[in-house]
Formats: structure tokens, C-alpha cells, sequence
């Protein structure tokens, strides 16, 4: 799922310091499930923010609302209309939402509560990592289902780079080294031929370098 | 061979190869990278530039390993994925391999969060077994990472990269190198080993895999400077291993360094054991002092000179430093000559002083020989007296007394006869004693001709010597009998004598002078015959290798020098012969000038000069022939004068000449205070100016010539060109011409001329041929250039008949050369110019200005008249080469071309102009490049007069209009006088009066 | 769709969070004892683990000038872990504040043995003095 995390109140409300009727926008979709944009963490941002604008002296009306998405265009149909009544909108689903809104209601001032982070698990409540960099051109067949784009400092194609102790990175000793892990796995599954050969250097166009990306499927297009 | 760099082929050589690591500085510092390297040279076969070493931002690799290539050390360019994409780095790959760096060591690079830039983004585009696949791809298949082929110059790089023997998992590092292997690389430099146990069984699967056939393995040491550092290492270095043993060992050191220093040589001493290691990686970044000290403790010293090296770029302070070094050499040299010539002098000084004291002594010997000869010579006068006496006595006594006075004055005649001849054997054996003591002296004197200072001891003495014995020891007989004979003969010996120390001079002219001097008073004295035969001998010897040494040859011309045509080479010497003749004509040695002129006519039968100078030679037109024997005093400097404070005074004249001047509402005709006083000339050669410095080390010859380009026709023509020297480098070539004004006048009233400059022409501004006569006859002017300013197109655009007709009338009411200067619009230049010469048929001007644009149809006009032509290009010494070679391919020589480089006044450009004069200049004399072998015309004062500066009005801060546009038309053409022009087109008389007054004291 | 909150709020000066289990005191019972100030408002919960940070801000924005959760005591928690949840949501919010500019002292976790009165007491006269040393956080 995507992660986000929210910005610091201080920031959101700085981007709402002209704003005297606000929306704060949550979404049931991903940001709900790594509670970073759910009905709960819309209630207590509203909170704060009205604490905050009270307490500045600048008292806000504030309303909550939660769509089950922000990233498909039917969830979004009431707020062309509904949005107009607030000086601004504060999304707090990931970066999709809020540029889905813009896209989508052109007359409503949309504003990011969120950090839109990465593409990640939920390894325990709390607690998300990195997996996918969605680069557009998978080698978990070669890997043995370990990112190296995503999962290594320098994203390697070849193998563990010299810093590589223990089996953590040399960035940090939290962090695993992914290219220790599948160094292991391939050996583990004889496939340490693999290890063996130089992966080509990449084609860095799907994964965003070659421009804005767009997937269609033909079969479900109206 | 893959890139030849020394580094590939000390390894390929299989001697244990060091490598060394230079950090470059975190500033822009040059002198750290060249000091470091300095301090590397020659113990080390490459270092290692790091390329921002754990992502700090640094000087970039390629830079300082420039640095360190023009420092004569070879770089081992390292390249990191961190920072740059495949277009960065390949790029930044031809750069490197345009610029002669060999090596490359193909890195990921650290991440950047160890940097100081944690909130950068890492490229990474690739990591290092791609970027070796890559740059090898680039070299071996010619290819760009894309596929698109590399045309030409590949980049060739000896490829390198890192293995980490402690880094994780151990079983899959020999698998990594086997990798960069196969992607290229052919030397892998480790991490820092400490623990040789662990890298031994590294090396152990590296053998096993096979890659030590491969690959060269350099082992990474570093010398750990104190505990602290290597803990540190320890702790925070990720995948360095340091052992425990070292950090006992450092901490139980009394001198920390000196301990790193002693276990890394013992690292090296162990992995050196270990098979399949090539050599050792020493990197002591920021102690780069410990590495001579750790390969020689190493047993790794000397390291092989590198075989071919040459950095591409050499630092301006490295050629400085060659330059120095060379001067210094050179110095040295030349005080090691002066300290042997000192002693030689010294040595000659004490030999002569030997001799003087052996002659003085000799001389007193005789003297007192003399004295006694003196004294027999009186005691037989008394005697004589005494028989006289006796015999009267015995005359006036009995018969008996006719047999005693027979037989008394029979024994009285013995007597004296032998008296007599005793005195003169004395006098004869004390001259042969003087002569042998001249003979010793003649011997070193031949022995130390060139010793100015004994020579002069000598001759001094030799004359003393000559007259002495003739003053102190006069025979009684001889003064007795004929006192006039006697100082006939001492002047002849005296002459003799002279004339063999001159003939010991080399001088054998003044030898032969003083001989045939001597024999003219006395006809028969051997010794000034013999003497005159041998000065004949010697002057018939020294006089051709006199002659061949200078500028005249006497029999044919020296074979023609590769690169000229013979015809040119003849053209030169003609030039040559021509101005030796004039010189000599000058000095007054008619013969000698005869004998140039006539060799001049036997190469070149209708030269002009030399007719002329024969002419003017047999006529005599010479000042009286000086004595031989004087030393020649140069009767002209042969270096202008260092201008400085003369140029310097005479604006003074000019400005008290400016106030003098008439007001401004008046326009009469100002003649008074033109005239400029002579500049001082320098009497001194260089070569005694320059203080003795030998004449080979400032002169340089040119091989090539200007021709010579003639303007107007009779006696007022005037040759220009004929130089084969830079601009008045006369100490080391001929100018045989001085450099030309022409006033500049125009062929309708100037608009826009400021007071200061009209006010001297207003009264004929209507009437150009006034114009022109009032600057011949009023200013003295040599030459006119008329500028047909009323026809431009985009001014008056006066018809080109009327500007025709005017201008025919100017060439027809003057005799002095003319210059016709069309309005510079090529179209209405080329229809004026015909016209003109339309109208005046074949007379002799010279029209301009000829551009790419027109010079077609003008050069045919010109072609069909013999006129010259000026040939303008815009401030380019191709541009202007093309245009000549474009006119002779029309089918006019280059005789006729006067080139135009286009110029600007000072402040306005005249160094663009003055470069390419020169350059131009330059490749004519130096290059023997023909099509540039033309004389330049400068018209500057139209580009003065129009610059702001001559047209604000006096003021206190400004200064003087007059006397600043003068002055500012004066240095513009002083500029262009010394960047080679030959003619100045000018305007105010004042600023042509001060340049033709430079040009007098110059040439 | 919506509903604009009221930002006028009776003023409750201290606001409690309690457990259910861990004390039945009322809010009477303890003014009765002259121990609790006049402004006290307690909110029972059945679990402190139920708290929501945005129940906390609530408070604040309802006009309390200091708030503060009873919980059990770590090993006595009905649910296990209810207290230890309400402590990191205390936690959380005191972030909050302190990002508003808020002293993070204006609200705190207590731990109450079950069924003692007297820690609650010393609590609230705790966050008194709190509030007395912080000052009024609302101008009204």
C-alpha cells in the first residue's frame, strides 16, 4: 500500500493561515489503513487545528469528512458541489487524492495534510517499510523476491557493494543490506548462478525517468 | 597494450607495481593537488585522484588529476556512479581521455549520507560492474552505452576497480572481482587490509577462480597515524577490518607514526608473499609524506622511470619551472665560461707581467752593455785624441817619425775598427734580445687575441719596447753620422713593429697599412717586406670568412634554404646586397659598396637601388675613407632607443604649441609649430647596451622578407616594404625601408571633424587639390591618401563621375605618390575607382580599398593598369591570406598588394588589430609564408578623429583637445608601427610631424 | 453531510479521563471532600485504551486548561494493555501540543492503584499547580 505520513501541524497550518472554513478531507483507502488519513486521524488534525487557530487567536470552522477513496472519480462526485462552501479543502489521502481533487474540481482550493512516503508493508501496528520503488521493471524473478531499486542505498544491480557488515548497510546499521539477504536466498535455492552474471545496466524510463506514466488496458476502456 | 599508461606497463612488466591516493582539496587550491603530487613523484607509478572520497564535495578527479599529470606523475582518474548519469560520466570519460589521463578506476562511489551533502540525491544510474561494462564497451566496440558507434578517438583507459576482501558475505567477494573482471576491469585495488590472514584466504579463492591470470591485484595498505585512527577505523569504517595485534602495536608505540609507518611496510612485506598480488595500493590520504618513506622502506624503491609521458596540458607554473630551470642551466653555463675566461686573463696577465720583468731585465742587461760599449767607444776616443796629439808631434818631429805614425795610426785604425765593431755586435745582440723578447710576446699574443685586457698590456709594451732602445742606446757611429737617418729608421721599425702586433691582432688591413707605410719610407727594410707578405697572406685569408660571416658575399649567394624558391631567395639577396651597399656607402667604403652594388646587378641586372647606388658609389657620394687601423665607430644605432622619455618630452613642445595656437574662431593656416624636435638616437649597439650578453642568446633571424611595393611613379615615388626583420629589430635584420605617412585628406568637406584637427585645413577644405599641395607644401607630405567620402551610399552619395573627376584632378596636381580611398560601400567603390581610372589612363595610384566583395572587378582594373592596390579584410590573418591568395589567382602579383588588416584607434580596439598584424607578420617572416609578404597600410586617422576622446572639449580633467587627440593619433600609429604597418594614412600635422620624428629615431 | 462544532464551550478547567474500574469516585464525592477545585470535569471511560487523541484535543478545544488520563496501573489493566495504549496516545498528543506551541505538561498519564481516591486527588491538585504555573492557555 502507498504510506504516507501527516505533515507537521505547524506547516498545515501555515498553508491555512487565510483559510476561516475548512475541510478536512480523510480517505478509507490506504492512508486509513497506515492511519495517517482515516476518519481518526482526520478528527484529531481537525482538533488540533481548531486548538491551534484558538489559541492564535484566530478561531477556524473546521468540518470532517472521509471518502472510502479519494483516487477514483464516483467517491469524489459530491465534493464539486459540497466543497465550494469551504475556503479550502485539506486532504488527507496520499498525494493521488490530492492531485485527483485538483484534477477533478477545478473551483476548489485542495491542500495536502499528508507526506505521500513510499510504497510499503506494515511490518507491526505502527510500523511500515519500504518494498517496491515502482520502477516499472521488475527483477524479483532474479533477486529471489528482494528489491534491490527499492531496497538498497544505491539501488545495485550487481551485488553488495564493499560497505555491505554483517549483513546490514553501511548507511546505517538498522538497515538491512537487501543484497546480503538475496546473496543468501540464491545460494540457499542454488541459484547462486545468478549472483554470477552481470545484470545490464537499466532502462530508467518506467520508472519515471522517461516522463509522466500511464497505464491502459484496452478490454475495460468505455 | 591497452592504453600504454605507465601503470599497465609496470604490471605488465611483472614488476610489484605501487599505487598511491590523492585526496583532492575541498577548495579550489591548486598548489595542494601539485604539492601533494610533488611530494609522490617518483615513488609511486600512479595515484590514485579520488572522486569526492565518502561523498564530500571536493575539486573533481579529472581536475587535479590534470594537476597532477602536468606535475609529471600519472593519474589514476577515479569515477563514482554517486554523482553523475551515463551522460555525465561518458562525457566527462572523453574529456578525460582528451586530456591524457590513462587509468580509470570504476567505482559505485560512497553514499551520500556520509557527506556533507546528506540531502543530495544519488544518481546511481549504475552501479561499478556496469560502469566498467560501459566505458569498456566505449573502448573495445567503439560504442556509446546507447549503441551509437564512437567515429574516431575512442577513449582508452587502463580500467581498474575495488575489491573489498572484509566486506560481507566473505564467499561472494572473489565472485564480485570475477565479475568486474568480466566487465573490464584489469587491475583491482583493495580495501585497507590489516588482517592478512583474512586477505590470504581471499587471494586463496581469487586463485581458485582463476582471476590472478586475469588480473592484477593491487593490495590496499594504509600506515594508521595513531591509535585514535585506527579505532576509529575499527569502528566506523564499514568493511575495514583492523586487528587487534595493530591496535596493541600502535598503543605500545613510543612514536605512534613511526609505528603506522613500520606495520604498513610490514603489510606489505607479508601480501607481497602472497600469490597473485601485482602490487600495493598505499593510501595515505593527507600523509602523503609517509609514502616515499614506507615504499623505500618496502624494499620498493626505486620505482621505474616512466617511458613515455607527456601531459597534454602543462601548467603555466611547470613550464615556468622547465623555463627557469633552463635559464638557470644556461646561466651556470655562462658563469662557468666567465669564471675559465677570468682565469685564462689572469693567467696571461702574470705571464705578461713575467715576460715585462724577463725583457726589463734584458733591457737593462743591454743598457749596460751599451754603457760599456759607451765607455770603450770614450776610452778610444781619448785614445784616437792621444796618437792625434802624438802623431802632430811626430809630424812636426824628425823623419823617423813617418814610420811611427804610419805604423801608430796603423795600430790606432785596428784598434778602433775592433772598438767600434765590439759596440755595434753589442747593439746588434741587445736588438736580436728585443726581438726574441717581441717574439715571445707575439707567441702569447697569438695565444690571447681575444683577451682585451692583455692585448692591450701587450701592445703597449710591444711599443715601448720598438722605441726604447732607440732612445736610450744611440750608436755612436751612427749618430755621429746621419742624426735624420736615424729617426727615418727608428719610424720604420717603429711602423714594422706595429704593423706585426695588428697583424697579431687579426687585423691584417692595418697591417698591411702600416707596413706599406714603413716601406714607403724606406723601400728595402726587409722586415716591413716581409711583414707586408704576410699581412697580404693573411688578409687574403681572413677577408672571405670576414665577408662570408657578414652580409655581403663576394662570389655568388649562399645556396637557397629549404623552403624558398630560388627566386625569392635572389630577390632577398638583391634586398640584402642592395642595403650592405648603401650601408658601406654611408660608412664612405666606396669599394666595398661598389662591389655590393655591382653583385646586387649581377643577380638582378634592372634593380633600380643598386643602379642608383653604383651610380651615387662611382661618383664618390662618400664621406672620406677613415684610417683602417681606427676601430669602426658605429655611426648609427643599431636599436632604436628606448623611446620612454623622449616620447615623453616632446608632447611637452606640442602643448605649449597648442596654447600658442590660434583661436578658436579664426581659421587660418597654421603652419608654425609643426615641426617636431629629433629624438636622441642610441649610439650603443644592443649588444653593449645589453651588457655583454652574447648576441645569439636576443637575436633571431628571419628567413623570410616583405616585398617591396612601390607607390607613384618618378622621384617622389616611394618603395615601402623590404624588411627581413620583425619591425625595427635592426640589430638582427634589415629594414632597409623606413615606414611612410600619407596625409589623409578628403574629397568634400568633413562634417564631423573636431576644431583642434579642421582648423588646420578649413581654408582648402572646398578643393581637394589645395588640400593636397597645402600638405605637401605646407606639412612636407610624402604621400596622399584621398578618401572618397562623398560617394557613400548612405551620406552624400555624390555621383561617382563627380568624385572621379575630383580625384583626377588631385592625381593630376600633385607629384607625390596617391592613395585612393573609396567610401568602403564595395558596389559604388568599384564603379568610382574604374572611373577614375578611366580617366587617368595608367598613371600610377593606388586604389583601395579592395574587399572579398569587389575585388574582382577592381583587381582586373588594376591588373590591366599595374596599379597597386590596397587589399582590406576585416582583423583576420586568414581572412586577409585569402584575400591575397584570391588577387594573385586574379593574376596580380603580390608586388602590387598592400594589405589592410583593418584597424581600430587605441582604446578602440588596437590590440585585436596589433595581434593580428603581428601574427600576420610573424608567419611572412618567420614561416616563409608568401601570400602574407605584403606591406601593411594603416588608415588611422579617420578611426582617431571619430573617437569620443578626440572630440570632447578641453577641460581640466580631459585635458587639452589639441593636444590629447594629437597624442592620441601619434600612439595609434606608434602601435601600428610596431606591430609592423609600413604606411600610415594620418591626419593632423602634428601627430604625423611627432611620428615621423619617432620613425627617424628609430630607424 | 456536515456539521460545523460549536467553538463556544462551557468551561470545564481540568478535564479527567478515568477507567471505569479504577475508581467509582464522582465528581461530588470528591468536591464534598473540599479537595477538588470547582472546574473539574470527570469523563469515565471503560477503558483508558478506548482514549482517542482527538478526545484529548476535544477537551482542550471544550476550554479545559489542563487534561489528564487515570489509568490502571500497568499489571492491573482489565484489557492487559488499555492503559499503556492511553499512555502512548497521551504521548502522542503532548507531540501535538508541543507542534501548536502548547506545553505538553497541560496534559499528562496517570497511574491509579484501583479503587484508591487519593492518588486521583493528587493528581488533579498536580495539574493544578501545572496550570497555575503555565498560566491560562484560553483568553476567554
Amino acid at each position: 500500500m502507498i504510506i504516507a505520513e501527516q505533515k507537521p501541524l505547524d506547516e498545515i497550518l501555515e498553508m491555512i493561515s487565510g483559510v476561516e472554513r475548512l475541510l478536512v478531507l480523510g480517505c478509507r483507502g490506504c492512508v486509513a489503513v497506515c492511519s495517517a488519513g482515516g476518519d481518526k486521524e482526520v478528527g484529531a488534525l481537525a482538533s488540533a487545528l481548531r486548538l491551534g487557530r484558538k489559541k492564535a487567536g484566530k478561531p477556524i470552522e473546521i468540518d470532517e469528512e472521509t471518502y472510502v477513496r479519494q483516487c477514483d472519480p464516483e467517491y469524489l462526485e459530491p465534493l464539486e458541489e459540497d466543497g465550494k462552501r469551504y475556503d479550502a479543502v485539506l486532504s488527507m489521502a496520499c498525494g493521488v487524492g490530492v492531485n485527483f481533487i485538483a484534477d477533478r474540481c477545478p473551483g476548489i482550493n485542495v491542500l495536502p495534510a499528508l507526506n505521500t512516503t513510499f510504497y510499503g508493508a506494515n511490518l507491526s501496528s505502527g510500523e511500515w517499510a519500504e518494498m517496491c520503488a515502482g520502477c516499472g521493471a521488475c527483477v524479483l524473478h532474479l533477486t529471489g523476491g528482494l528489491c534491490p531499486v527499492a531496497r538498497c542505498a544505491k539501488s545495485l544491480s550487481n551485488g553488495p557493494c564493499g560497505g555491505s557488515v554483517g549483513g546490514r548497510c553501511e548507511i546505517n546499521k538498522d538497515v538491512p543490506c537487501i543484497w546480503h539477504q538475496i546473496c543468501e536466498k540464491l545460494t540457499s535455492r542454488k541459484q547462486h548462478q545468478l549472483l554470477r552474471e552481470i545484470v545490464p545496466i537499466r532502462d530508467w524510463r518506467p520508472s519515471g525517468h522517461g516522463g509522466p506514466r500511464r497505464r491502459i488496458r484496452e478490454d475495460l476502456l468505455p | 597494450m591497452i592504453s600504454g599508461s605507465n601503470l599497465e606497463q609496470v604490471l605488465i612488466s611483472g614488476e610489484f607495481a605501487v599505487t598511491g591516493e590523492l585526496g583532492p582539496p575541498q577548495n579550489g587550491n591548486f598548489d595542494v593537488v601539485r604539492d601533494k603530487a610533488r611530494i609522490l613523484r617518483g615513488h609511486v607509478d600512479a595515484v590514485n585522484i579520488t572522486d569526492c572520497q565518502t561523498a564530500i564535495v571536493r575539486m573533481s578527479s579529472l581536475a587535479a588529476g590534470l594537476i597532477v599529470l602536468a606535475e609529471g606523475v600519472e593519474p589514476v582518474m577515479q569515477m563514482t556512479c554517486r554523482d553523475r548519469n551515463r551522460i555525465g560520466i561518458q562525457s566527462d570519460i572523453l574529456g578525460a581521455s582528451a586530456l591524457g589521463i590513462k587509468n580509470l578506476l570504476c567505482l559505485t562511489g560512497d553514499h551520500q549520507k556520509f557527506g556533507n551533502h546528506p540531502q543530495a540525491k544519488g544518481v546511481f544510474d549504475m552501479d561499478s560492474i556496469q560502469l566498467l561494462d560501459m566505458v569498456k564497451a566505449m573502448r573495445d566496440d567503439k560504442k556509446f552505452q546507447c549503441g551509437d558507434e564512437i567515429k574516431s578517438h575512442e577513449p582508452r583507459f587502463f580500467l581498474g576497480a575495488a575489491a573489498n576482501p572484509f566486506a560481507d558475505p566473505f564467499k561472494y567477494r572473489p565472485i564480485r572481482v570475477a565479475k568486474k573482471v568480466k566487465a573490464g576491469a584489469s587491475f583491482i585495488q583493495t580495501q585497507i587490509i590489516y588482517n592478512v590472514e583474512k586477505f590470504a584466504r581471499f587471494m586463496e579463492i581469487v586463485r581458485d577462480l582463476g582471476l590472478n591470470e586475469k588480473v592484477y591485484i593491487l593490495a590496499g595498505v594504509t600506515p594508521p597515524k595513531s591509535v585514535g585512527m585506527a579505532r576509529y577505523m575499527k569502528k566506523f569504517v564499514p568493511g575495514l577490518d583492523v586487528t587487534d595485534e595493530v591496535i596493541e602495536r600502535l598503543k605500545g608505540a613510543k612514536d605512534p607514526k613511526e609505528e603506522g609507518i613500520s606495520i604498513c611496510v610490514d603489510i606489505i612485506k607479508q601480501v607481497r608473499e602472497i600469490p597473485g598480488v601485482a602490487g600495493v595500493h598505499i593510501m595515505a590520504i593527507e600523509w602523503e609524506q609517509a609514502v616515499p618513506e614506507i615504499v623505500s622502506l618496502a624494499g620498493l624503491s626505486p620505482r621505474p622511470m616512466p617511458k613515455t609521458f607527456e601531459p597534454r596540458l602543462r601548467s603555466s607554473e611547470a613550464i615556468d619551472l622547465i623555463v627557469s630551470k633552463a635559464m638557470k642551466d644556461a646561466k651556470a653555463e655562462a658563469e662557468k665560461a666567465l669564471e675559465q675566461a677570468k682565469a685564462e686573463a689572469q693567467a696571461s696577465r702574470d705571464l705578461v707581467l713575467k715576460e715585462k720583468g724577463k725583457i726589463s731585465s734584458e733591457v737593462s742587461n743591454l743598457k749596460r752593455r751599451v754603457e760599456e760599449a759607451k765607455a770603450i767607444a770614450v776610452r778610444k776616443e781619448s785614445e784616437i785624441g792621444r796618437l792625434t796629439r802624438e802623431l802632430a808631434k811626430n809630424r812636426a818631429g824628425q823623419g823617423h817619425v813617418r814610420t811611427v805614425r804610419r805604423s801608430a795610426s796603423g795600430d790606432a785604425g785596428k784598434t778602433l775598427s775592433s772598438h767600434d765593431s765590439s759596440a755595434l755586435i753589442s747593439l746588434r745582440s741587445g736588438l736580436e734580445a728585443l726581438r726574441k723578447g717581441l717574439g715571445i710576446n707575439e707567441d702569447q699574443l697569438e695565444a690571447l687575441k681575444r683577451l682585451f685586457e692583455a692585448e692591450s698590456l701587450l701592445s703597449s709594451g710591444a711599443d715601448e719596447r720598438v722605441t726604447a732602445p732607440f732612445d736610450r742606446s744611440p750608436a755612436p757611429g751612427e749618430r755621429l753620422e746621419k742624426p735624420e737617418a736615424e729617426s727615418r729608421h727608428r719610424e720604420v721599425v717603429s711602423l714594422a713593429a706595429k704593423g706585426n702586433v695588428l697583424l697579431h691582432k687579426n687585423d691584417a688591413a692595418g697591417a698591411i697599412d702600416a707596413f706599406e707605410r714603413a716601406l714607403a719610407i724606406e723601400p728595402e727594410d726587409k722586415k716591413a717586406r716581409e711583414g707586408l707578405k704576410k699581412a697580404k697572406e693573411a688578409f687574403e685569408i681572413a677577408e672571405p670568412s670576414e665577408e662570408a660571416a657578414g652580409p655581403v658575399v663576394p662570389e655568388g649567394i649562399p645556396p637557397c634554404p629549404e623552403g624558398l624558391s630560388p627566386e625569392d631567395w635572389q630577390r632577398k639577396w638583391v634586398i640584402r646586397l642592395v642595403a650592405t651597399g648603401n650601408v658601406h656607402l654611408h660608412k664612405g667604403e666606396v669599394d666595398k659598396a661598389l662591389n655590393a652594388f655591382k653583385l646586387a646587378l649581377e643577380l638582378q641586372p634592372d634593380d633600380k637601388r643598386a643602379k642608383t647606388g653604383l651610380l651615387k658609389a662611382d661618383s664618390g657620394e662618400a664621406a672620406p675613407v677613415p684610417a683602417p687601423a681606427e676601430p669602426e665607430v658605429p655611426e648609427r644605432a643599431e636599436v632604436p632607443s628606448a623611446p620612454g622619455p623622449e616620447i615623453a618630452k616632446v608632447p611637452e613642445g606640442v602643448k605649449t604649441e597648442a596654447k600658442k595656437g590660434p583661436p578658436v574662431t579664426v581659421a587660418p593656416t597654421v603652419t608654425e609649430g609643426i615641426s617636431v624636435p629629433e629624438l636622441p638616437k642610441e649610439t650603443r649597439t644592443l649588444f653593449e647596451r645589453a651588457d655583454s650578453i652574447q648576441e645569439n642568446l636576443f637575436t633571431e633571424s628571419c628567413t623570410g622578407a616583405i616585398r617591396e611595393v612601390c607607390l607613384g611613379e618618378g622621384e617622389k615615388a616611394v618603395t615601402l616594404g623590404g624588411a627581413s626583420t620583425l619591425p625595427f629589430h635592426i640589430f638582427e635584420g634589415d629594414m632597409p625601408r623606413a615606414p611612410q605617412v600619407a596625409f589623409g585628406i578628403l574629397d568634400s568637406e568633413p562634417e564631423d571633424w573636431p576644431d583642434v584637427l579642421s582648423r588646420y585645413y578649413s581654408d582648402v577644405f572646398s578643393d581637394p587639390v589645395a588640400w593636397a599641395r597645402k600638405c605637401i607644401d605646407h606639412y612636407g607630405a610624402k604621400a596622399i591618401c584621398l578618401s572618397l567620402v562623398s560617394t557613400d551610399p548612405n551620406g552624400m552619395n555624390r555621383p561617382s563621375s563627380e568624385a572621379a573627376g575630383k580625384a583626377r584632378s588631385v592625381i593630376e596636381g600633385i607629384d607625390v605618390p596617391l592613395i585612393l580611398w573609396g567610401c568602403g560601400n564595395a558596389e559604388k567603390d568599384t564603379e568610382t575607382l574604374r572611373e577614375v581610372t578611366g580617366l587617368v589612363g595608367n598613371r600610377k595610384v593606388c586604389m583601395g580599398p579592395l574587399s572579398d566583395a569587389n575585388y574582382r572587378s577592381l583587381g582586373a582594373t588594376a591588373m590591366a593598369f599595374h596599379l597597386p592596390v590596397v587589399a582590406s579584410s576585416p582583423i583576420d590573418v586568414n581572412l586577409a591570406k585569402q584575400l591575397n591568395i584570391l588577387l594573385e589567382n586574379l593574376g596580380l602579383s603580390l608586388d602590387q598588394i598592400l594589405m589592410d588588416p583593418s584597424i581600430g584607434a587605441i582604446g578602440y580596439g588596437i590590440e585585436y588589430s596589433y595581434s593580428v598584424m603581428e601574427r600576420i607578420r610573424l608567419a611572412a617572416l618567420t614561416q616563409q609564408d608568401e601570400k602574407l609578404q605584403v606591406p601593411f597600410i594603416c588608415n588611422l586617422g579617420r578611426e582617431v578623429w571619430k573617437t569620443k576622446e578626440c572630440r570632447l572639449p578641453s577641460d581640466a580633467h580631459m585635458g587639452d583637445q589639441e593636444r590629447r587627440g594629437v597624442l592620441m593619433e601619434a600612439i595609434t600609429a606608434s602601435t601600428l608601427l610596431l606591430a609592423g604597418g609600413e604606411l600610415m594614412v594620418m591626419t593632423h600635422p602634428k601627430a604625423i610631424a611627432l611620428t615621423e620624428a619617432l620613425i627617424k629615431g628609430m630607424v | 453531510m456536515s456539521r460545523l462544532k460549536n467553538n463556544s464551550c462551557q468551561v470545564g478547567k481540568i478535564v479527567v479521563f478515568c477507567c471505569n474500574y479504577t475508581t467509582s469516585v464522582s465528581t461530588d464525592t470528591l468536591r464534598e471532600a473540599g479537595l477538588i477545585p470547582e472546574n473539574l470535569d470527570v469523563k469515565k471511560l471503560p477503558c483508558t485504551g478506548r482514549i482517542e487523541v482527538s478526545a484529548l484535543l476535544d477537551a482542550f478545544e471544550q476550554g479545559a486548561e489542563a487534561v489528564f488520563v487515570a489509568g490502571c496501573r500497568s499489571d492491573e489493566c482489565h484489557n492487559l494493555s488499555g492503559s499503556r495504549r492511553a499512555e502512548k496516545r497521551v504521548g502522542y498528543t503532548k507531540r501535538l501540543l508541543e507542534e501548536l506551541d502548547i506545553d505538553p505538561d497541560r496534559v499528562e498519564m496517570f497511574f491509579v492503584h484501583r479503587g484508591e481516591t487519593q492518588p486521583i486527588v493528587d493528581a488533579v491538585r498536580e495539574m493544578t499547580t501545572r496550570i497555575a504555573k503555565l498560566g491560562q492557555l484560553h483568553s476567554i
